[in-house]
């Protein structure tokens, strides 16, 4: 099943930001509803660049226990900051999603053992200390490093998920088609295969007509194994794209409104 | 079925000492897995490195053989969980067993028996496939009798059933010629049947206590360089033998080398009803040979009906025969009712001709199975194929009227067919379901 994880609480976004200076719940619980009926399956739940390095790990919790309130889905625990990480997950009801490590082997060998500590699920970002590489190739070894290391400190691949990183196709079109390999490839390193993510909508930074981008993208990335995204869970048509293509792959099986059924699940 | 770069990274000794000319073992172990590096460029892999290679290339279910000759019949090779993922490759092979406790004319009487046990199944033949020799007596020369007279009366292979290695011997002296299977190695005498077994180089069943205990006989067996196997995970209860048989096919297509076997399971049960029950039940779930006692025909028809049906191709469409289909009996003023082979399409129509109590014959033409709509589009199921099969099958000359109904999603073919045919051709209902009424209102007005 395709995993939608809601990219919508955010301290980018204005309504956010305010509800988190005004420890005001209630947009953080609209969001979190609106993204659980649109077929939402994690929320990801980010503190945003304005909060304060020192009190991330505090609004981090509030966050995931204010949207945890609202609806019953797991977070997707969205920071570089391990305090806030951590404070997350110590809130947090069920299994929780790390984001992320990269294949540094600093962060991976701090963050896995978080990850199995409190048996949440994992992104692992396909680049390290030298930065995003360009070709397949060196995607896929950097993600054998994270499957290797998860595997280490006894995570499963199945609570992996392996980002290829996606970057925006008017500055960096050469990474497209890498990026798309780099899917198929991923799911070749392991039995089980370690799941797949994007953060979607950097495919279409800055450029126009970014919905027509995004879910061109998607389908295509679904064709290639991607298991999950951080997306938009309220445009509409980017989630019909998902069903479509959930239901061309074989996924999930057809019925004439598939498109309401797989915001149901 | 490669395997992956964490299942060789495992494998491989972490040295990271750069002298196969990669980096990391790590990146060693991808190059292998996408097939750019031999293992032989690591001087320092272990002989764990060299079997993961080898179950690289083995399929997860190993062929067996079972005897020589017109009866001989293969088992293994399977892919699947679920039929419908791709399908089940080798029938179930199913053994009728007789005691050697019993007089040589019953066993004469029973093996006769299960040589009669020979069905005819749309169109095709099936049978049973093995007689079982059970040495229940525990004496080796009384062993030994019964295996040669059944062998004297019957052209199936054997499964010789002894926990005693020396009633074995003499029993395999007699049928060893012929590849029976050699039932059972377990951990107390697996070192006597490998010997055995090799010698006539015939399958072997390992039987365990539990799953772990057989993983590690079949491993003891395998070191001594014997692979002809055969799995029994010792259980005999419903429950835990279905348990057992999927935990072995599902560990089986992981690669897991001890358990890529065919099975065996018995399903010897006093009650027949029950035995059949239970036979069917292994059928659908992985075995590879299932043991009964009961050679009635009436108790095993329906676990070899069971066994086409699960181990038909389900990708590939059912089809009937192209003959004439008799309903309720009808007479010289029947309809007659043109339809394709496909199966699903015929017993639709069937189905609902019965449904409307109207006596019909049904004439379904020879589409290689395909339904109506699909047959048309491809060019099976024209004014041509429809007035060869009427003719062919002369179906004409059985009623006293010159009409035909042909579907209504195939209206259009309506007048050529009359032309080519002769017949008056009534165009029916689109969907089957309406038949019922368009024999009230076209046919009984």
């Amino acid at each position: 099943m395709f995993e939608i994880i809601g990219e919508r609480i955010n301290g980018l976004f204005y309504d956010i930001r305010d509800a988190i200076a005004n420890k005001d719940p209630k947009p953080v619980r609209d969001w979190a509803v609106k993204q659980a009926e649109a077929g939402a399956f994690w929320l990801d739940i980010n503190t945003g660049p304005v909060a304060k390095k020192s009190e991330q790990a505090e609004i981090m919790a509030w966050l995931v226990k204010t949207a945890q309130e609202a609806v019953d889905l797991p977070c997707c625990i969205d920071t570089t900051n391990w305090d806030a990480i951590e404070e997350g997950l110590k809130v947090h009801k069920g299994k929780a999603l790390i984001n992320s490590t990269t294949a540094e082997q600093a962060k991976m060998d701090a963050l896995f053992p978080m990850a199995a500590n409190y048996n949440a699920a994992i992104v692992g970002l396909a680049m390290n200390e030298k930065g995003v590489p360009k070709s397949a190739e060196d995607r896929t070894a950097l993600a054998m490093e994270l499957v290797a290391n998860a595997d280490a400190y006894g995570i499963s691949p199945v609570d992996l998920y392996i980002d290829p990183l996606v970057l925006p196709v008017n500055v960096a079109q050469e990474h497209g088609p890498e990026c798309l390999e780099a899917l198929r490839q991923v799911k070749l390193l392991s039995n089980p295969s370690p799941k797949t993510t994007v953060g979607l909508s950097n495919i279409s930074q800055k450029a126009p007509n970014r919905p027509l981008i995004n879910k061109t993208f998607l389908a295509m990335a679904m064709v290639c194994g991607l298991d999950s995204a951080v997306m938009d869970a309220c445009d509409d048509d980017l989630v019909d794209t998902a069903a479509t293509a959930t239901i061309i792959l074989n996924q999930s099986i057809y019925c004439d409104s598939y498109l309401k059924i797989f915001r149901q699940k | 079925m490669g395997l992956t770069g964490l299942e060789i990274f495992k494998q491989l000794p972490k040295k990271n000492c750069k002298e196969c000319g990669q980096p990391t073992c790590l990146a060693f172990a991808m190059q292998l897995a996408a097939g750019k590096a031999g293992l032989d460029a690591c001087p320092y892999v272990s002989d764990a490195a060299r079997e993961a290679l080898d179950s690289a290339s083995a399929p997860p279910v190993a062929l067996v053989k079972i005897g020589v000759g017109e009866k001989a019949f293969e088992l293994g090779n399977e892919t699947v969980m679920f039929r419908h993922d791709k399908r089940f490759e080798h029938p179930t092979g199913i053994a009728i067993q007789v005691s050697d406790n019993m007089s040589a004319d019953e066993v004469k009487a029973k093996v006769d028996k299960v040589n009669k046990l020979v069905f005819d199944r749309v169109g095709q033949v099936h049978e049973v496939n093995m007689v079982a020799v059970a040495n229940d007596s525990g004496d080796a020369a009384k062993f030994a009798d019964t295996v040669k007279l059944v062998q004297d009366n019957t052209a199936y292979p054997l499964l010789l059933t002894s926990g005693d290695a020396a009633a074995m011997e003499k029993a395999l002296e007699i049928a060893g010629v012929n590849k029976p299977v050699v039932n059972a190695a377990d951990a107390g005498n697996y070192e006597a049947m490998v010997a055995l077994a090799k010698k006539y180089e015939a399958p072997l069943v390992v039987k365990g206590s539990d799953l772990n205990s057989l993983a590690e006989t079949v491993e003891k067996i395998a070191a001594l360089g014997y692979k002809n196997l055969i799995l029994d995970s010792g259980a005999r209860e419903l429950s835990k033998v279905i348990a057992d048989q999927t935990q072995i096919r599902r560990q089986a297509l992981k690669l897991f080398r001890p358990f890529g076997y065919p099975t065996i399971a018995f399903a010897n049960n006093d009650d027949a009803v029950m035995e059949s029950l239970y036979a069917s039940t292994y059928v659908a779930k992985y075995a590879g040979i299932v043991v009964v006692n009961s050679a009635e025909p009436e108790h095993i028809l329906p676990v070899i009906t069971l066994r086409l049906n699960i181990y038909t191709d389900p990708q590939k469409p059912i089809a009937v025969e192209s003959k004439i289909y008799e309903i309720l009996d009808p007479g010289k003023d029947a309809p007659v009712l043109i339809t394709t082979n496909f199966s699903l399409s015929y017993f639709c129509i069937a189905g609902d001709t019965e449904a409307a109590r109207m006596p019909a014959y049904i004439v379904p033409v020879d589409t290689d199975g395909i339904s109506v709509l699909t047959a048309w589009a491809a060019g099976k199921f024209s004014p041509e194929s429809i007035a060869d099969t009427i003719k062919k099958l002369g179906i004409m000359d059985k009623v006293n009227h010159n009409k035909v109904i042909i579907p209504g999603g195939v209206a259009v073919l309506s007048g050529q067919t009359a032309e080519l045919t002769g017949c008056e051709v009534l165009v029916g209902p689109r969907e089957s379901a309406g038949i019922n009424s368009f024999f009230k209102q076209q046919w009984n007005q």
